[in-house]
């Protein structure tokens, strides 16, 4: 059982025997593993939970010092560091993208001073960001509003993903992934993020016309669940199952394991003639894939490599078969909705469809990537040498093979590896089931949702872009996204919040903490009543984790804290004391005992033997609980360590290009230096079609003469380096042609002496284009 | 016998557009008809072209995004680049600009062999991208071939090949790479029949 696991609450963890084991304190690790079914007990157990954490939640008053709290703290502190981290890695990735990209361009020499300027200012502040408020108490307000709902309906979101294309997609994916849902370790935005993903997943199915093309597209929610599989509990799971076997096999250098007959012929005949100096009149220098496979000394090269490709790549697999438990809640939940969508959209699909489909995901987009590429999944640190990668990929496509119906007439060599296949075919498939077997959360998470309105204190750590961003993804795709059901509060807060506003420069975007709260429901004061449990159950809850945490606070070396237990004498003890928090944990510890005498929950006479139990129960528990927060604290250090350390490599990066740039700029220098070029968008400036003929930017019309004088164009520069130039006709308000440009674009088609730019009605002459766009927009700069 | 020149074909796109089939078809003659997520596969083929022969080997790659990290490693063999997107998906073929981007930065080049591949053209019902979103692509890259293919029906199948192939010998020739620019012979080029203009309907 996974550390994981042993920290849920025990309904969650309908295995564990029918003593309560609750995790007091905090409630960021709730994600159980386990997939039994939850009895009807259990799931009663489970209301009594989300009262007993919200309780917890409220209590701030109490701060408990022991051990174990100290290491939870410990823990606590170390999962939001990787939650943040994650964060500006996933920023600072872009960041070179972005860059990588352009330095392109500039060492081409074909970047304009003004896009000199954009991405210098890319790099001005590029390192943290300041904090910052909103500039007024309303917006605050507004916004707090609008990401409560985003969060705690996901539907929304959902929907959104849907719509959006792929440009739009990195703005959302960042607010979604690591900030909206960015608690990497929270229950509750974890099953937020998982019902998202299911709400999209099903959409995706009921689209799709045949299973064969389900999945397979790059679309914003395979980026989502890629990214989701790449956070904390991915990373860790990937270093169990694949770090240490990887690097065993790229330390082998010169292990070369190719299979393919061409390639090794080719280098048996680059041998031959290196060794002789000459080739031998039966060894021609090229022959065909089947003449090379059936070349006796190519098949016994390739014989013995068989075998030991077989060999490693079961070792893999079973490292992966192994560890299912180890597997990260939220993949194998993902597992189990592609298979219940299959088989609710697809009454007939056998089982080795619904393997395929399951492996679609976690074999195609999470593990087999990091086996290809492991540097880019931190596993490894180098490059690996030629033999190793090729070795890798084999071992990759051999798993994937598994997962699928191999076709071998892609590569027929691949044959070979058959055995494997058949072998292992019936342990694939029970893997890939065993992975689905999880429970589900639909429970926990309205308890979550419970608790989370009755804290006071829920709130989101953002940034004024991500913000703006989102607001103006929503007002873009409004029309649609209101038109779904339930979208009354989505509507009305996006009226009230009006026109979303611009993007601000780098150098004003603020981190800022907005708090979170609903405008329609409000905290419930009475969860017993909203929940199915009673009053009894309330008190009983109370009681034992008052006394637990009484137990936790008091002097080890207490008369109080002796056993058998004495509850009256802890709580007496404690209400003597001067410390305002135990005093009145004391006093309401005895008020308690009375109150569940009086319900005949508890009897003085066997000296609260229940209760008694589940409070030293519960201590047993906490005693082993601190070992699994310890053992699980050193593995997510290693974690935040392997994510520092690609924050270093990605700042590296970035100082590189900085100084690239500034060489670029410093040699570009008198024209205008340092000058910061403003964010805001410059246009649109309108043109008549005469004007332009004229001018010989239109080199070729196709509008009939009686009509061109109802024909103009508007350019807009949104960004500096970006152009919209927009065909009108007199009498419409909209545009009859829309043309997106980018200013390398136009450099581009002018140093492939390609000067026609087409505008289907008229053609424009590329260079007079650049030179019209350069006298209206750079003019403005001055 | 004549010494054969070698060209090294790579197939990018994204995932499901049928890279793997036309590669297959190409090569085998054969149709796949199952869903098999390709991760790297490996062909070659020896053919004709205006009458010198060569030897092709193409690279199929994985369309999954997720192992966009090999990509480089691709680019940097490929002398001649087939960017296939399906005519079913739209965001298919907005995903080929950041291809290109790649490999000419890679390339440090302004123009690679290079052929547009528009697949599933069988698929007229399903239609999502017009052809002219193609042409207008190939046009801002320079004149790029495009072609529209059924990898199913065998249809266009060979003349990708052929034009890649045409193009690779030409920069092969002329040393650096000259571009898209139009390949001589039979092929029709989807971006030379004349276009539908809308203007007259419209106004």
């Amino acid at each position: 059982m996974s550390v994981t696991t042993m920290l849920a609450p025990s309904a969650r963890n309908s295995t564990s025997s029918t003593s309560s084991s609750f995790v007091p304190v905090t409630r960021q690790n709730t994600i159980g593993s386990d997939g039994a079914p939850r009895s009807v007990r259990a799931s009663k157990r489970y209301s009594v939970t989300a009262l007993y954490l919200s309780m917890s939640a409220q209590d701030k008053d109490m701060e408990i010092e022991d051990e174990l709290a100290r290491v939870q703290k410990t823990l606590r502190d170390l999962k939001s560091r990787i939650s943040s981290q994650s964060k500006k890695n996933f920023v600072l990735e872009k960041d070179v993208r972005y860059l990588d990209s352009r330095i392109a361009l500039l060492i081409q020499n074909r970047m304009a001073l003004e896009e000199q300027n954009e991405v210098a200012s890319h790099f001005d502040e590029s390192s943290e960001l300041q904090e910052g408020t909103f500039p007024d108490d309303r917006k605050t307000q507004q916004y707090g509003n609008l990401f409560f709902l985003l969060q705690s309906e996901p539907r929304h979101i959902a929907a959104l993903c849907r719509l959006v294309n792929m440009a739009e997609i990195d703005s959302l994916l960042q607010t979604v992934m690591f900030t909206i849902y960015g608690n990497q370790y929270e229950s509750r935005e974890e099953h937020l993020l998982l019902t998202m993903f299911q709400s999209v997943l099903s959409a995706q199915f009921d689209t799709t016309p045949e299973y064969s093309s389900l999945l397979r597209a790059n679309t914003p929610v395979s980026r989502m669940m890629t990214t989701y599989t790449r956070r904390g509990p991915g990373q860790s799971y990937l270093k169990v199952v694949l770090a240490k076997q990887i690097n065993n096999l790229i330390e082998l250098k010169d292990l070369n394991l190719e299979i393919n007959p061409l390639k090794v012929y080719e280098r048996m005949v680059k041998n031959v003639e290196e060794d002789t100096g000459t080739l031998p009149a039966n060894m021609p220098r090229s022959v065909s894939a089947e003449e090379a496979a059936e070349n006796p000394q190519v098949q016994a090269i390739i014989e013995p490599r068989l075998t030991m490709l077989m060999e490693l790549a079961n070792t893999f697999l079973s490292t992966i078969i192994d560890n299912i438990n180890e597997t990260p809640y939220g993949i194998r939940w993902i597992c189990k909705q592609i298979r219940s969508l299959t088989r609710r959209k697809y009454p007939d699909a056998k089982d080795n469809i619904i393997c395929t489909l399951i492996g679609g995901f976690f074999f195609l987009r999470f593990l087999n990537p990091a086996i290809v590429t492991p540097r880019s999944y931190m596993l490894i640190d180098n490059i690996p040498s030629e033999h190793p990668r090729r070795t890798l990929t084999l071992i990759a496509k051999m798993l994937q093979n598994l997962a699928n119906k191999p076709s071998y007439s892609k590569e027929p060599y691949m044959a070979k590896l058959s055995p494997f296949v058949t072998a292992n075919k019936n342990r694939i498939s029970k893997f890939l089931n065993d992975l689905c077997e999880v429970g589900d959360f639909y429970e926990s998470l309205e308890m979550d949702n419970y608790v989370a309105l009755s804290k006071k204190d829920l709130e989101l750590n953002i940034t004024l872009n991500e913000v703006y961003a989102t607001h103006n993804l929503l007002e873009k795709h409004a029309k649609e996204l209101l038109q779904g059901r339930d979208t009354e509060h989505l509507t009305i807060l996006l009226q009230e919040l009006g026109p979303a506003p611009p993007q601000v420069p780098r150098k004003e975007n603020r981190a800022i903490i907005l708090p979170l709260f609903s405008r329609w429901e409000s905290a419930l004061d009475d969860l017993s009543a909203a929940l199915d449990i009673t009053q009894e159950d309330v008190y009983f809850m109370e009681a034992k984790s008052i006394f637990v945490q009484l137990l936790r606070t008091l002097p080890p070396i207490s008369a109080a804290v002796r056993r058998p237990l004495n509850l009256k004498k802890i709580a007496d003890v404690a209400a003597t004391t001067k410390d305002i928090g135990t005093f009145r944990k004391g006093i309401r510890g005895l008020e308690l005992l009375n109150q569940l005498k009086d319900l005949g929950v508890i009897s003085e006479v066997d000296e609260y033997q229940i209760l008694r139990e589940e409070v030293e129960q519960e201590l047993v528990h906490l005693g082993s609980l601190k070992e699994k927060v310890t053992e699980e604290s050193l593995k997510l250090d290693e974690v935040y360590k392997t994510i520092r350390d690609h924050n270093a490599y990605l700042v590296s990066q970035l100082e590189t290009y900085k100084s690239y740039l500034h060489n670029v700029r410093s040699q570009s220098e008198g024209k205008q230096r340092g000058k910061q070029q403003k964010q805001h968008v410059l246009g649109p400036y309108k043109f008549t079609h005469q004007q332009l003929e004229k001018e010989g930017v239109i080199q070729k019309s196709n509008v009939p003469d009686n009509r061109r004088a109802n024909i103009f164009f508007t350019i807009t520069s949104p960004t500096p380096g970006t152009f919209v130039i927009s065909l009108h006709y007199k009498g419409r308000n909209r545009g009859l042609l829309e043309l997106d440009l980018k200013l390398d674009d136009l450099l581009e088609m002018q140093q492939n002496n390609h000067d026609e730019l087409d505008l289907e009605y008229v053609q424009f002459n590329v260079p007079k284009v650049l030179a019209l766009l350069n006298k209206r927009f750079a003019r403005k700069k001055w | 016998m004549q010494h054969r020149r070698e060209y090294h074909i790579v197939i990018l796109g994204a995932g499901g557009v049928g890279k793997s089939c036309l590669t297959s078809q190409f090569v085998h003659n054969e149709w796949i008809e199952y869903y098999d997520p390709t991760i790297e596969d490996v062909y070659r083929k020896v053919i004709d072209v205006d009458g010198r022969s060569c030897i092709l080997e193409i690279l199929d790659t994985a369309g999954t995004e997720q192992f966009t990290a090999m990509r480089e490693i691709y680019m940097k063999a490929g002398q001649g680049f087939l960017l296939v997107y399906s005519i079913t998906s739209l965001s298919t073929l907005t995903e080929l600009s950041d291809l290109r981007d790649q490999i000419l930065r890679i390339k440090e080049a302004d123009s690679v062999p290079l052929v547009i591949v528009g697949n599933k053209s069988d698929l007229e019902e399903d239609r999502a991208v017009r052809r002219d979103r193609a042409i207008m692509l190939s046009q801002k890259w320079g004149r790029v071939p495009f072609y529209e293919t059924s990898a199913r029906k065998r249809q266009n199948v060979d003349e990708v090949f052929l034009d890649l192939c045409r193009q690779m010998m030409r920069a092969d020739v002329g040393g650096s790479g000259s571009g898209g620019g139009a390949s001589g012979g039979s092929s029709e080029k989807v971006y030379q029949t004349p276009r539908k203009r809308r203007f007259c309907v419209i106004l």
